[in-house]
């Protein structure tokens, strides 16, 4: 990311404010991707409004996971991957980048599950369009031009804003939306255990955190800075859980009472039919092809450049592959990883998607158990480690993740639900 | 030799014998070449640090543990010295710098050396065989059995090494804290640029302003306003003014206007001034390269005053190598060089060595004719005047140089298409690079779509996939063909070049190796995809999986020895005078790469299908 590096400084007061609202908004906008998108529809679809008090405490998770994230790349000046290293030392460094990379690898599947399922609505056969897209992601990332299309894909993933007219339009009963949303609810089947995990796993994804850290260090923002940031991650935090709530409620409300189960992105789409009529397939597919695509760009980056710094090697966008072997070689790996998976015949997309994201959840708690350690060394932080209630908060987290990751495991052991 | 890695964790014996604790770290005393270690850092029961003096206290080591000389209870504790280094706590897992290798690089281990009852820090350990050994020691074994001499230890001995982070570890490194300061400024520039920003700032909190000024010259340009809008605003400035007019003119013009104006207000009014003046000059232009001090004398004078002015008007110019006479409102009149100077009699008057028919250029001449014009007169410097004859500046021989280098690299570019350096330039430049890629696939996928439709056979949705790797044979033979062009352009002697002959063999084998690794790896990649796909996996798989990897195979070897071919073809149409068209070699070996590819794959696929019973 640095060699991409362009200085905002340049441009005028307004720009600036718009990229003020940048790692955190793109990392949450991002996270909203293909595997998020139908996770929220499936949970929705299956289980109505019975996962929407997930996303309202998700949605502090998220805001304390990422603000911690910024602050350490703000206090430090070193990327996530670097501070693991230095605090951890090689072995348990190993076992972190392991975790990153199979959870990028299984998101990655997840981006071109998203590209067949959205290219798929419009009749183009998934063995033309997840080939030629992943090659041209990968130019996009090797060429670094991948800046100037990232905004457009930003723009046009917004599109998932829909989902909160459909939501009203689809006229859901308020008050049982609201009181779902507050009041915790638990059905003991596996299939909702492993969306759980699956919700958490793609609200706060690995990735997200290398991301977010590693664009305040490269920006060099420093503590005096960080107020900005906070906003930032904050409002990038909120928006990106509004509009997972909100597709939630749309699909619980559209799709669960005519007992419509999203087996294929066509039906997902129908969730949207109150909001954009006959569109609905057009406009799911266009917002679904989007976003997978920021993230498809955006995942193989951070996976490089993470592990190259965890390990020392030479990274970077300007590096050849005799240079930086390695740095290439991860990026390219995650992409090809993803696009081949993909073009398997007979394949369950949806499914796909909304199991990546529940091998995210399972990892997301390792690696949220190496920020915590990080964050909260006065050696490391200084004065800025973290308060009582943000350590509450990210144990809770771990905690929960890891309470119904053993549960899925002693479930599917045992044969119950 | 031991290394840090296996030291930490074991066990500290007394005198009787009795286990007293681990060891958690042991700390160096900086300030020689191969520093000593001098106090053991171990871990008692409870897990309270302890730290004892080495030289006193211990009386025997080996890998396996530390035997003291004393029993436990004797034993006096002391405490890190302000001029020590514990290895564990700030070496190790760090990012240093290795001012050898001029990079950036990560300490996966230490090595120590001991020599009777002493041991010395070596070096650190930054390759790969660290991190294994890091993860586990048999792990290490393992692979040096397997890869033997290729995995080279990768060690930088402690006098090449500089601390990134100094001030985590509060202390002052003697010798090395000389070592970024000695280096060329050019290769501090060069280590700089692989610093994230918070780093750079703490490199650059310990240069001396002058230091700093000379490296941020040689950093590339798009750091360079990046660097100083991180500094200060009264450092930013003080390093500015030390700097030629001329490259602070560039990074000021890069700033935003806010900041530049806060920066110039800071500076000396002389200074601000040169630098306002440049300012204004296009960039790529002989006004945009040039500096404003320029020693000028006036023609009343003798040699031996010309002399007592420039010692003491021009101590601090770029270049004096030649002396400007000006008459009247900065008119120049002729010029001087050192040597006419200091070869004429003191009295001697300025008019009588003067030669007035000087080579100049315009301000806004372009910076390629500057450079061309002071390499066709072998100038070391190079007046710039305006339209009415007034002296500007002048462009000095390093400029130059440097204009020349951005244009060759441009040249090259244009000739290869590769590019050079870093930088983005835009979905446009991607487009005609590497646009054709994806049109290619396209066309491969409407073929191969095609072929399946008439040739009626429900693996469809393979043959579609397996055309594809195609591109992966075209994308090669275009590294091959723009290899070829650069030895083209680059044009060695005919005398240091190896045959065509012996180029055809030593190619030949690197396109073998390509070609077997990359197609064992697309075997099993095929043989997995094909596995999934079928019922009767096994036999699919293998056969598949090999037809895919010797399609590769083949048909690389296939382009390498077409390319160097080529290449020798292109080497004497060029030396024939010639013009060589890259685009038609590039595309004659993708062609090459492409055809031997597809049909290899096809033509094994049907022998298989009919012969072996392999229905597809």
């Amino acid at each position: 990311m640095t060699a991409a590096k362009t200085s905002s400084r340049k441009r005028g007061r307004f720009v600036l404010l718009l990229s003020v609202l940048g790692p955190g908004l793109i990392a949450a906008s991002a996270g909203n991707d293909s595997g998020g998108i139908s996770t929220y529809s499936v949970a929705g679809a299956d289980f109505g409004y019975a996962t929407l008090w997930m996303i309202f405490v998700m949605t502090f998770s998220l805001v304390v996971v990422q603000e911690t994230a910024a602050r350490m790349g703000a206090v430090t000046g070193k990327g996530f991957a670097a501070l693991i290293r230095e605090r951890f030392g090689v072995r348990l460094t190993l076992f972190a980048m392991l975790a990153l990379l199979a959870s990028n690898a299984a998101t990655s599947v997840a981006e071109f599950a998203g590209i067949a399922a959205s290219t798929e609505l419009f009749g183009i056969s998934k063995y033309i369009s997840v080939p030629v897209v992943a090659l041209v992601v990968w130019l996009l990332v090797i060429r670094g031009s991948y800046r100037n299309v990232e905004k457009i894909f930003l723009a046009l993933s917004a599109v998932f804003i829909s989902y909160i007219f459909a939501a009203v339009l689809a006229k859901p009963d308020w008050a049982t939306v609201a009181k779902a949303t507050v009041v915790p609810q638990f059905i003991g089947s596996r299939d909702f255990v492993m969306l759980v995990i699956a919700t958490v796993g793609t609200t706060i994804a690995p990735w997200m955190q290398f991301f977010v850290q590693s664009n305040i260090v490269d920006k060099g923002v420093t503590v005096k800075d960080l107020v900005i940031r906070r906003i930032d991650v904050v409002f990038g935090a909120i928006t990106a859980n509004v509009i997972a709530w909100f597709i939630i409620v749309t699909t619980a409300t559209v799709l669960h009472p005519a007992g419509i189960r999203v087996t294929d992105a066509a039906q997902a789409a129908t969730a949207l039919v109150p909001a954009a009529g006959a569109y609905a397939q057009t406009l799911f597919a266009v917002g679904l092809f989007s976003a997978s695509v920021l993230a498809a760009t955006v995942l193989p980056l951070t996976a490089a450049y993470a592990i190259c710094e965890a390990f020392g090697w030479e990274a970077g966008l300007d590096r050849s592959w005799s240079e930086a072997p390695m740095f290439n070689s991860i990026y390219t790996f995650v992409i090809v990883f993803g696009a081949l998976v993909i073009m398997l015949p007979n394949l369950n997309l949806i499914a796909i998607m909304v199991f990546s994201q529940a091998v995210n959840g399972v990892l997301l708690p390792f690696l949220l158990i190496f920020m915590i350690r990080i964050v909260n060394d006065r050696r490391i932080m200084g004065r800025y480690t973290n308060g009582r209630i943000y350590n509450a908060l990210s144990w809770g987290t771990i905690l929960v993740v890891i309470g119904l990751t053993v549960a899925l495991v002693v479930m599917t052991a045992l044969g119950w639900g | 030799m031991i290394y840090l890695s296996q030291m930490l964790g074991k066990p500290v014996v007394d005198a009787t014998g009795t286990e007293i604790g681990t060891i958690s770290d042991v700390a160096i005393a900086t300030g020689e070449i191969f520093p000593r270690v001098t106090s053991l850092a171990f871990q008692g029961p409870d897990k309270t640090p302890f730290m004892l003096s080495w030289r006193k206290y211990v009386d025997d080591f080996d890998a396996e543990q530390v035997q003291l000389n004393v029993a436990g209870p004797d034993l006096r504790f002391s405490y890190l010295q302000p001029d020590e280094v514990l290895l564990h706590r700030d070496l190790l897992n760090q990012q240093i710098v290795d001012t050898q290798g001029m990079k950036v690089v990560r300490v996966n281990d230490l090595k120590l050396s001991e020599s009777r009852n002493q041991l010395r820090l070596l070096g650190a350990e930054v390759g790969i065989r660290g991190i294994l050994r890091g993860v586990h020691p048999a792990l290490e074994r393992v692979a040096a059995r397997l890869f033997g001499k290729s995995l080279r230890e990768n060690l930088i001995a402690w006098n090449y090494m500089d601390l990134l982070d100094r001030d985590l570890s509060h202390v002052q490194l003697s010798v090395t804290h000389k070592r970024l300061h000695e280096l060329h400024p050019a290769d501090v520039a060069d280590i700089m640029e692989q610093l994230s920003a918070t780093q750079r700032a703490k490199v650059f909190d310990h240069l001396e302003n002058s230091q700093a000024a000379d490296a941020i010259s040689e950093l590339e340009d798009e750091f360079q306003a990046d660097v100083i809008d991180d500094l200060g605003n009264q450092r930013a400035s003080d390093i500015l003014e030390l700097m030629d007019p001329d490259d602070a003119a560039d990074i000021i013009g890069d700033l935003p206007y806010d900041k530049a104006e806060t920066l110039l207000r800071l500076m000396g009014v002389g200074e601000a001034r040169a630098i306002r003046s440049l300012l204004g000059y296009k960039e790529k232009t002989a006004g945009g390269i040039m500096t404003p001090e320029v020693t000028t004398v006036a023609e009343e004078m003798t040699v031996a005053q010309v002399i007592e002015h420039l010692r003491h008007e021009a101590a601090e110019h770029e270049s004096i190598y030649y002396i400007y006479v000006i008459e009247g409102d900065r008119h120049l009149a002729g010029v001087i060089s050192l040597r006419d100077l200091i070869m004429s009699a003191p009295e001697t008057p300025v008019a009588d060595i003067l030669s007035r028919d000087v080579i100049k250029v315009l301000a806004d001449e372009d910076q390629e004719d500057v450079a061309e014009t002071m390499s066709k007169y072998d100038l070391l410097a190079l007046p710039v005047v305006d339209e009415t004859g007034r002296l500007l500046g002048i462009v000095t021989v390093d400029d130059a140089l440097e204009v020349m280098e951005e244009e060759s690299a441009e040249d090259l570019e244009l000739a290869t298409g590769r590019r050079a350096g870093a930088g983005m330039r835009g979905v446009w430049q991607w487009v005609s690079r590497d646009g054709w890629l994806p049109v290619w696939a396209v066309l491969f996928l409407v073929a191969a779509g095609l072929e399946s439709m008439l040739v009626d056979t429900d693996m469809t949705g393979l043959i579609i996939v397996a055309a594809f790797p195609a591109l992966i044979v075209m994308r090669l033979a275009e590294d091959f063909a723009s290899h070829a062009m650069a030895r083209v352009i680059e044009d060695e002697d005919e005398d240091g070049r190896p045959s065509l002959a012996r180029r055809l063999v030593t190619d030949g084998l690197s396109g073998l190796a390509i070609g077997a690794v990359v197609g064992l790896l697309a075997a099993a990649v095929m043989g997995v995809l094909l596995g999934a796909v079928s019922d009767k996996a096994v036999v699919r798989s293998l056969e598949g999986g090999a037809i895919i990897g010797g399609a590769f195979g083949i048909s690389i070897l296939l382009v390498a020895i077409a390319a160097t071919l080529a290449g020798e073809l292109a080497e004497r149409r060029s030396r024939a005078g010639k013009r060589v068209s890259s685009t038609t070699m590039s595309v004659g070996l993708m062609i090459v790469g492409a055809v031997s590819f597809i049909g290899l794959y096809n033509i094994s696929f049907r022998f298989l299908a009919r012969f072996l019973l392999f229905d597809l």
